[in-house]
């Protein structure tokens, strides 16, 4: 009996396995793979798509430094390298991304890439599920991602692949997939071409705050067809593919110039574009006219609105979820947070010395000295700047400057030494005259007036060794007084203001110093701002009218360039333009870009600026060019005892960081093991 | 019984670790190149930096089928215009040589070969091989350095070390020549503690530099030149120095100098 239910129910399962596995109702879609289908089905889900784009996107934050590059979280210093700093962890000119965490940008892009071309394909197949003004929008996404994505690349590399489909692997073999580089040109225009596309299909406004719009666009095609002209225009390296035989660095010399006026007037047409909106206006909600202290504050306060008009395009960050460090890294070191780290980003001289409100000397740098040679006395440390425009101080931590409510004290040393005839500069070993050239004394510890030699029979210069370690000095009125100020500079650790100034740019004001902490920080960053756009339009037209090019729109170009400085200045504080000042040919572009260097620093904007106009290596620097290996200089303020009185020494700032950037370093190299797998990839000619 | 299984165990896993302990796929690389650079038209050897502005030698091993293409294998000339390299492996290879020289792959602009005086060689063994250039410039010493309050005072000469006709004869097909290549734009005496002093290698507190803004030079060309280094060496230091001039032309990429040789120079001590 049992042995016969048991051959049935065999029976039984063996007629109905089959006639399931005849049926395909168990056809159902993995439930772990999202597919294109619930992807693309509305508005939401595309978003989600989106965000995730949006999360690789190229964008130089934060999160980027020039060394380090993209996506990393650690010690982020965006002044180095453009000159506006220097930093503790970045001595050194960015010649490769050989220090950059996450790779190179070559091997990243294609995966941001792919995503934009998969929703550009994908888009087409569901536009039912959209509405046109929602179906328009993600398809100027795709573009502008794909924009960005290209212009990042061919700011690095020169030519690359210029993969406008996605690449199915492995429905096809890898040797049907292999895209040599095109030439830098048709990089270039693909780059015009895919803001183009965006443009034509971005709305107005942005969906949500940090996302595209026309406007966006518009600015960022700005900013990169200034790039491609300066490079038509001004690069002198080129050179052909070994494998393909492409122009995949530089332009054709025959037609480069022709190539730079189209990307100038391109440039110009699309900030004019942004310009003639209407939509954005420089922030001024705490400006007052000849009020230095509004002016001031209200630069500062320009970028933490975040309802700022001027405001084009910011990355937001939010505690917990997205969060970076830039407060801690960069916080005085008196102000050091738990981490312990300080400084991290310290202005030179160099950049102080572009501001109006300082005296200057006949070769435009600071004046620290009097007419005999002595040092100039102040009876405040902060005098030597009390008239400086308010722009620099909301750049820059200047000596004595309050942040956070605190007095930074930023003092080298003490001086105790008699000063009935002046004090002679410091800068002097064993007697002989004061060497302020590189073969100099480095540091203040190796000076004569500190080591005891020469015309000091005893030590009177007294500085500190670190934050915890001071030479203390009694003044004449009893009291003690640390030599070195609780904010550096100091001899023997880096934790303090290395060059005499400490960044004041993006720190927080409002942050309490027990959230001065890495990952806490969550203030936004600014992107692109309208200064930038109608910078980028004054040098367009500066460049066409070097060019011998009228505007694209007629419009008069002395009149632009004269009502664009005007504007920036204004807002600044900075001196108005004076009758005398010269707006056309090469000093008219010159004044432009000191212009920009003093607006858009740390904005990790200028060091590509000075990239694009092919400076960087042969700008004459302190003496020297970065090609030969450049420094640059600090501002060491000194209390001298007798007098009460402080004084300055202007020179060579003391740890001695060299810049070095040869002409070739701008284009960076192709990450080696992508030129020796690939039988059309090619690496920089020359290299 | 138990530790006899142990050592059995134990002897078995010994051979079979041995198992796997074969060959790998390729011999050291253990061929030499060996070569010289020399000016053509004297035959003397052409001093170079030692570094990446100096001469770069570029081997691509043609045999290899390995991945798409060969990578590219770099390495650098001696100072005195020599290079050795003793780890290499058997096989074709194309062998160029870029520095302050007449390049010897020109292309045009359109990136067609004109002119190919590289190298295609078998390197086995010891292989030797010798490259006549054409160099820019060359530099020579005139006299003895002196020093004088820890500075050193020297003199040499710069000449060309290729005619302008033969350089433009050779350059202009490259495409968009200029006059200006052949402008001498800086003349340096590089000081050093260390014997392979020059643009890699310099002490820039006491190395001076001298630049000539478009053809000024021209005149100084075949005339002594007399520079002082700058600052003040301490007194019982051994100094290495050398003169070196380049012109307005990058040979891949990079504006290179043309040197002399490293004078050993020693700054007598107080006592």
């Amino acid at each position: 009996m049992n042995m016969k239910i048991n051959y049935f129910l065999y029976i039984i399962l063996l007629i109905g396995g089959i006639s399931i596995a005849c049926s395909d109702y168990l056809d159902v879609p993995p439930k772990n793979l999202i597919t294109d289908d619930v992807v693309f089905q509305n508005s939401a889900s595309t978003l989600t798509y989106l965000s995730r784009m949006y999360s690789q996107m190229p964008f130089e934050d934060f999160k980027y430094s020039p060394a380090r590059q993209f996506f990393d979280d650690w010690l982020v210093t965006p002044g180095t390298n453009e000159g506006s700093s220097i930093g503790r962890d970045a001595g050194a000119a960015m010649t490769s991304e050989g220090w950059a965490r996450n790779g190179a940008y070559w091997t990243r892009a294609f995966e941001l890439l792919r995503d934009a071309n998969r929703l550009l394909e994908a888009l087409p197949k569901y536009k039912n599920n959209f509405s046109e003004i929602e179906y328009n929008y993600f398809v100027g996404e795709g573009y502008f991602t794909r924009a960005m994505v290209f212009y990042a690349l061919a700011k690095r590399y020169g030519g690359v692949p210029l993969i406008t489909s996605v690449l199915n692997y492995p429905e096809k073999p890898v040797s049907e997939l292999e895209v040599p580089r095109s030439s830098e040109e048709e990089t270039w225009n693909q780059v015009l071409s895919d803001f183009d596309l965006a443009i034509q299909n971005l709305p107005t406004q942005s969906s949500q705050k940090g996302t595209a719009n026309k406007y966006v666009a518009l600015s960022f095609k700005s900013e990169a067809m200034l790039y491609a002209g300066s490079v038509a225009r001004y690069n002198k390296i080129t050179g052909f593919g070994e494998k393909t035989n492409v122009r995949v660095i530089g332009f054709d010399p025959n037609t480069a110039s022709e190539a730079s006026i189209k990307y100038f007037k391109e440039a110009y047409n699309a900030a004019m574009e942004v310009v003639k909106s209407g939509k954005y206006s420089l922030y001024k909600k705490k400006w007052a006219p000849n009020d230095k202290e509004a002016q001031y504050q209200n630069m500062v306060d320009m970028f933490f609105d975040e309802e700022s008009p001027e405001n084009i395009l910011i990355k937001e960050y939010s505690y917990p979820d997205l969060t970076h460090g830039y407060d801690s890294y960069n916080i005085p070191r008196q102000l050091m947070g738990g981490n312990g780290y300080s400084a991290g980003n310290c202005p030179t001289l160099d950049f102080v010395e572009l501001f109006d409100g300082i005296e200057k000397n006949p070769d435009g740098t600071i004046k620290v000295l009097n007419d005999q040679g002595k040092y100039l006395l102040f009876d405040n440390v902060t005098d030597i700047f009390k008239n400086a425009e308010p722009r620099l101080k909301a750049n820059v931590i200047l000596p004595g400057e309050i942040f956070k409510g605190e007095v930074i004290e930023i003092r080298r040393g003490v001086y105790t030494g008699d000063t009935s005839n002046g004090i002679s500069p410091l800068r002097v070993v064993n007697g002989g005259s004061p060497d302020y050239s590189i073969s100099g004394p480095e540091n203040y510890n190796q000076v004569d007036a500190y080591t005891s030699k020469g015309d000091f029979s005893q030590k009177q210069l007294f500085l500190s060794r670190d934050g915890s370690n001071h030479e203390v000095v009694t003044l004449p009125n009893g009291t003690q007084m640390n030599a070195g100020g609780k904010s550096g500079p100091f001899t023997a650790d880096r934790t303090g203001a290395v060059t005499g100034f400490t960044i004041r740019k993006w720190l927080n004001p409002n942050t309490p110093q027990s959230l001065v902490l890495e990952a806490r920080s969550e203030q936004h960053f600014i992107l692109m701002r309208l200064a930038e756009v109608i910078l980028n339009l004054a040098e367009a037209t500066s460049e066409l009218t070097l060019a011998g090019q009228p505007t694209p729109d007629g419009s008069d170009d002395q009149i632009i360039i004269s009502q664009v400085i005007s504007q920036i200045r204004e807002r600044a504080g900075a001196d108005p333009l004076k009758a005398t000042d010269i707006l056309s040919g090469e000093k008219g572009l010159q004044l432009i870009r000191k212009e920009r260097r003093k607006e858009l620093g740390f904005e990790n904007k200028i060091l590509w600026d000075i990239r694009r106009w092919r400076t960087q290596h042969s700008d004459p620097l302190n003496g020297t060019t970065q090609q030969d290996g450049a420094y640059y200089r600090g501002l060491y303020p000194f209390y001298s005892s007798q007098t009460d009185k402080y004084f300055f020494d202007a020179g060579i700032e003391e740890s001695r960081m060299r810049f070095r950037f040869m002409e070739q370093d701008y284009y960076f190299m192709i990450p080696s093991d992508q030129v020796s797998k690939s039988p059309v990839i090619d690496q920089q000619p020359g290299r | 019984m138990k530790k006899r299984l142990y050592y059995i165990v134990y002897v078995a896993m010994a051979i079979i670790s041995l198992n796997s302990c074969s060959i790998d796929n390729y011999d050291w690389p253990e061929e030499t190149l060996k070569g010289r650079v020399v000016d053509a038209a004297t035959g003397d050897l052409v001093l170079t930096d030692q570094g990446s502005e100096g001469i770069r030698i570029r081997l691509k091993e043609l045999s290899w089928k390995g991945t798409a293409a060969p990578e590219n294998f770099d390495f650098w000339c001696m100072k005195e215009g020599i290079f050795q390299n003793t780890k290499i492996f058997k096989g074709h290879y194309n062998v160029r040589i870029d520095g302050a020289f007449i390049p010897l792959l020109r292309l045009n602009n359109q990136g067609d070969t004109i002119a190919d005086e590289t190298k295609y060689i078998d390197i086995n063994g010891v292989t030797e091989v010798e490259f006549q250039v054409q160099p820019f410039l060359k530099l020579e010493w005139m006299g003895q350095p002196t020093v004088k309050d820890g500075k050193i005072t020297a003199s040499f000469i710069v000449n060309r070390g290729v005619s302008p006709q033969d350089f433009k004869e050779k350059i202009e097909p490259m495409g968009n020549y200029s006059d200006e290549f052949l402008n001498i734009t800086d003349v340096r005496l590089f000081v050093s503690q260390v014997p392979y002093v020059g643009y890699r290698e310099w002490d820039n507190r006491y190395s001076v530099q001298i630049d000539y803004p478009g053809n000024t030079f021209e005149e100084s060309l075949g005339k002594p030149i007399t520079i002082t280094s700058n600052g003040s060496i301490p007194a019982g230091r051994t100094i290495f120095i050398r003169a070196a001039a380049r012109i307005n032309y990058a040979t891949e990429g990079v504006k290179r100098h043309n040197y002399n040789e490293a004078l050993r120079v020693d700054i007598p001590s107080n006592k």
